[in-house]
């Protein structure tokens, strides 16, 4: 299977893939546009570029593991044998950008101080931001196909989605958040910032496995999943 | 038999773990390396705001609301109404609550 594919059959089994696909490039065209005037090019890769690079592993991963799969996108990037849609990675830039930005919006208004309880904050605000757009967006998808669950799964679901995927929505952009923010306050030169926003993706890559392993095998324990 | 992504890294995890080693490693040689630059001190850029029909908004509040509008719409067209309207109420938090809190404080500078 080669990095880049291109699909023929847009929209193949799917309903409604044409505006959800238009809403996330939109808005994902705004942002990194709105990020670039307001922060500059380097601090944009540090926003757009990591998260880009976790969620193309992460995702790819876990359609070859055969948990799920995306069917009538038109270009499928894979990396570790699963083919993931370009505008799925995009869309996981978005959520981080966005929600992360919220939480700094929410926080703002109620703890001024800048400190590591603050990124804190932060981060807990844009899981949980993350998780309440997600609880919309995911039965959405499932029902018109934009992404089809693997039959087997057990478990609590909402709406068809395994409760297992809300948890690691809020895992990955809890922890992504803290990464993002501990880099961009960090007092090293730009240049700096956007080579350990990407060489730190393999400590806070490490520290969401172990954590979302530990959820995982909680919930196994407790027959949820 | 489907398999948790936890799972399908370790069954490969002779991919995953040069990967990781070498941009752990990275991050420490990045970390440790002495600074060339000048130190620029972090400096908090407040949150942006846009302006819609008289209304002054901060721009991400609205990036949230757009979205909401469209997932919930494209929810009507799908004739999927109940998870829309529950979806649609829970997601209908982060932006009630944001709403009122910028309301509240800009009461509190107008008093």
């Amino acid at each position: 299977m080669s990095f880049i594919e291109i699909n023929q059959n847009f929209g193949e089994n799917t309903q409604l893939l044409a505006p959800f696909i238009a809403v996330i490039a939109i808005v994902w065209v705004f942002l990194v546009y709105y990020s670039y005037k307001k922060h500059g090019a380097k601090r944009t890769i540090v926003y757009f570029l990591p998260i880009i690079i976790a969620t193309l592993l992460i995702e790819s991963a876990g359609v070859a593991g055969g948990r799920y799969y995306y069917s009538g996108y038109i270009i499928y990037l894979s990396v570790v044998g699963g083919a993931v849609p370009l505008i799925i990675v995009l869309a996981w830039s978005v959520n981080l950008f966005l929600f992360m930005n919220l939480g700094k919006y929410f926080v703002s208004k109620l703890y001024q101080k800048q400190n590591y309880l603050q990124i804190l904050f932060i981060s807990l605000a844009a899981g949980i931001f993350g998780v309440c757009l997600d609880l919309l967006e995911d039965p959405l998808a499932h029902h018109n196909n934009w992404w089809i669950w693997g039959t087997t799964l057990k478990g609590i679901k909402f709406f068809g989605v395994p409760i297992l995927n809300f948890i690691g929505w809020f895992v990955l952009i809890f922890f992504m958040s803290i990464a993002t923010l501990l880099i961009e306050r960090s007092r090293f030169s730009e240049n700096r910032k956007v080579l350990l926003s990407i060489s730190s993706l393999a400590i806070t890559g490490s520290i969401i496995f172990l954590v979302h392993a530990l959820i995982v095998k909680l919930f196994e324990f407790m027959n949820l999943a | 038999m489907e398999k948790t992504i936890v799972q399908f890294i370790l069954e490969n995890i002779w991919v995953f773990l040069p990967l990781g080693a070498t941009g752990i490693l990275a991050t420490l040689v990045l970390f440790f390396l002495p600074r060339h630059a000048a130190p620029s001190k972090y400096k908090e850029v407040q949150p942006d705001y846009i302006t819609i029909f008289n209304r002054r908004m901060n721009a991400y509040v609205v990036v949230y609301l757009i979205i909401w509008i469209m997932i919930i719409l494209i929810g009507l067209l799908s004739d999927f109404l109940i998870p829309t309207i529950i979806g649609g109420i829970i997601a209908a938090v982060p932006l009630i609550i944001l709403i009122l809190l910028e309301y509240k404080t800009n009461k509190s500078k107008v008093s």
